[in-house]
């Protein structure tokens, strides 16, 4: 202590460094909120990276991208963040939606203020899972659905569910567990969807225990319960399974990109989604986030571009045309499968938490 | 901007530089000129803006969050809704012990984490007694160096290495069935083992530094008057090496057993099916579909206190009042 060198210069560093730390929160918030930069919240490979360049270079706005792997984060973030939200677009299933506007997190579109909005596909722009009281939540952007997954090499074919729980599949599947749910209660005769449960709690939970107590039973066919689509991949890559319940677009990425992978959907039926870009209430930076969208919306290109990295497909008209015979390939499903699929429902979605929440803790814990 | 004119100053402070501007008011004012008398006066003083960082710096980022999850876990609703009001509970800490849906994996988290420290200890202990009394001294930064190497890169890519090294098609099967040992390979991966070698790995040089550390103050000396005096080398490391090297044994255990508590990624990307540990329960909460983070608040704050008492109790047990972590 005796050789400290204080010195003004010193004090007034120090000084100054403290001013700098106390003042941060007020330099972090501004920094979000510039006119020129648009903040959104995406899962990977969701926006081409060539497009960020071309609008960064067309319009001088800066595309800030922050990775998500889940719905239940995106709305984690911005319930904490409140009225001051540090994200201008956020990535949501149609499904989910109901949860961000029960918490005033999503302002609706004013679809004027987009000039390609007719550039969207007939079928997707008045979407009924983006709609609410005659109001538009979000931009549709990639549809998927849940599929059977095969390693045509290692498994054989089947239209039903029940290969995932054939004996000869041992330790060979894998599957998210809250997802799979639904679809084994569906499987089992029962609504995965929960939309007709509203008024029969206890239905419901028998139909859940139903199914908990079915995958409990097969659990020895698991090989690995997974989260993000990136892990499905690397198993099948090396090959460590041969069957899984997966998102069409990985599973889809995987035909693209010439593995052995087929996808289908079982005669006992599955569910699709539908992912858009929402504007977040009290946006910092609203009007960059609707130059951003109406720029995204404007040739098949860009839709295709997204479609190739991310493996669903594409809510954008003519995107069809742009694809390859291999790309058109990958994404296509014969018409009796495309029936087969029911999109998730945003009815009754808190019974439906609940129960598949509390079900998927007592399979992974069993 | 710094004006290098010298300028007639204060009594005592007359050599000092005359700074323009702002900054040059700011040097001028009384109240700098106090407090600059006050750090070359008293000691105390200096002392007290020195620690005075580290500690806003302890409280801010690491007892602050602590703090806020305990206060999270006695919400009955976070994040705060627009239509509810906060209100206190201990619901969140209820559930853990009405439902053993949660007890199960706590359990297999502590006996997970002890067998691992245990395993780390056994595995790495050799290796530090080698780097410690075997290598050459003018060597043993190097080898010191070639050990830490791996740890520079981040936690996921070591993680990741994991898997190339034991998938179906990692680099361990590709090997055996190159040489004909297996036709099949051999389903490594996503079990209790790859789950237990990868955290070993992650967590080695937690216990490797406190133990070449300890290993390294012994004076050989010591040993060589064991041998002389017929000590066998079992005998040297039971009666001589091992009580000397107690201190970076109990810091070490004490480190990797904290880690290996409340390890995430690598189980959730090295464990199977039968290997969900509590870390990822919690994670399951805060990430749910449902907002349950006052019950995953709840369950960190129980495998905090848990795991801290667990550490706490060996380190006096075994190591008596004068072991430290580090």
């Amino acid at each position: 202590m005796k050789n400290l060198d204080v010195t003004r210069r010193s004090t007034l560093k120090l000084l100054a460094t403290g001013a700098g730390v106390l003042a941060a929160p007020s330099i972090i918030r501004p920094a979000f909120a510039q006119s020129k930069v648009v903040n959104i919240t995406t899962y990977d490979k969701f926006v081409p990276q060539s497009f960020i360049d071309q609008f960064q270079k067309d319009t001088g706005i800066e595309v800030r991208i922050r990775l998500t792997d889940d719905q239940g984060k995106q709305y984690n973030l911005l319930t904490a963040e409140g009225a001051a939200p540090s994200t201008d677009i956020v990535t949501v299933t149609g499904h989910r939606l109901s949860q961000f506007m029960k918490s005033n997190l999503l302002a609706s579109l004013d679809t004027a203020r987009l000039k390609n909005w007719d550039k969207l596909a007939a079928a997707y722009k008045g979407a009924p899972q983006l709609t609410v009281d005659g109001k538009t939540f979000g931009v549709p952007l990639l549809a998927g659905f849940e599929g059977l997954v095969r390693n045509t090499e290692y498994a054989k074919a089947s239209d039903s569910w029940s290969i995932m729980f054939d004996d000869e599949n041992k330790n060979l599947t894998s599957y998210i567990v809250s997802d799979f749910l639904s679809i084994v209660m569906r499987y089992q005769g029962n609504d995965g969807d929960y939309v007709t449960y509203g008024d029969k709690p206890d239905v419901a939970q028998t139909a859940t225990n139903q199914a908990r107590d079915f995958l409990i039973q097969h659990k020895d066919k698991v090989r690995k319960y997974y989260d993000a689509g990136s892990e499905l991949q690397q198993m099948f890559v090396n090959e460590d399974i041969y069957l899984a319940q997966a998102w069409s677009g990985p599973a889809a990425k995987l035909v693209m990109d010439g593995h052995p992978i087929e996808i289908s959907v079982p005669k006992e039926g599955t569910f699709g989604f539908l992912y858009s870009f929402n504007v977040v209430n009290n946006a910092p930076n609203a009007d960059a986030a609707y130059t951003f969208l109406d720029a995204i919306l404007s040739s098949p290109e860009i839709g295709a571009a997204m479609t190739r990295q991310s493996g669903f497909s594409s809510a954008f008209e003519g995107v069809d045309k742009v694809l390859d015979d291999k790309e058109r390939a990958a994404l296509a499903l014969p018409p009796e499968q495309v029936e087969r699929i029911q999109f998730f429902s945003s009815v009754n979605r808190d019974m439906k938490n609940d129960m598949i929440d509390k079900a998927t803790a007592e399979i992974k814990a069993a | 901007m710094l004006d290098t004119t010298t300028q007639p100053g204060p009594v005592g402070l007359s050599t000092a530089p005359h700074y323009a501007g702002w900054i040059g008011r700011a040097a001028n004012s009384g109240l700098y000129r106090n407090t600059i008398g006050l750090l070359v006066d008293s000691r105390r003083v200096r002392l007290a803006v020195l620690a005075g960082v580290p500690l806003l710096w302890i409280a801010m980022l690491h007892i602050g969050p602590i703090l806020q999850m305990a206060n999270i876990s006695l919400l009955a609703n976070y994040p705060p809704q627009p239509d509810k009001s906060s209100e206190y509970t201990l619901a969140n800490y209820g559930l853990f012990f009405s439902d053993r849906l949660y007890f199960l994996p706590f359990v297999r988290s502590l006996v997970f984490a002890a067998v691992v420290t245990i395993s780390t200890l056994v595995i790495v202990y050799p290796v530090a007694y080698y780097v410690a009394k075997v290598v050459q001294p003018k060597n043993r930064m190097r080898a010191l160096l070639l050990l830490l190497i791996p740890f520079w890169a981040g936690e996921l890519i070591r993680t990741f290495s994991v898997i190339m090294l034991l998938a179906n098609r990692g680099a361990l099967n590709v090997l055996l069935r190159e040489f004909g040992f297996i036709d099949r390979p051999i389903p490594m991966l996503y079990t209790f083992f790859s789950l237990s070698f990868g955290v070993i790995y992650l967590l080695a040089l937690y216990m490797l530094l406190p133990l070449y550390s300890a290993i390294e103050k012994i004076p050989t000396p010591l040993i060589q008057a064991a041998a002389d005096l017929g000590a066998g080398p079992f005998q040297r490391f039971r009666r001589v090496i091992l009580p000397l090297s107690k201190d970076g044994i109990v810091s070490g255990c004490s480190l990797v057993y904290l880690t290996a508590v409340g390890v995430f990624a690598a189980p959730l990307l090295l464990g199977g099916p039968n290997s969900v540990i509590f870390p990822e329960v919690i994670a399951t909460l805060f990430h749910g579909s449902n907002d349950k983070w006052p019950e995953g608040a709840a369950f960190s704050m129980i495998m905090l206190v848990v795991s801290l008492t667990t550490v706490g109790l060996f380190m006096r047990i075994v190591g008596g009042r004068s072991v430290r972590l580090m």
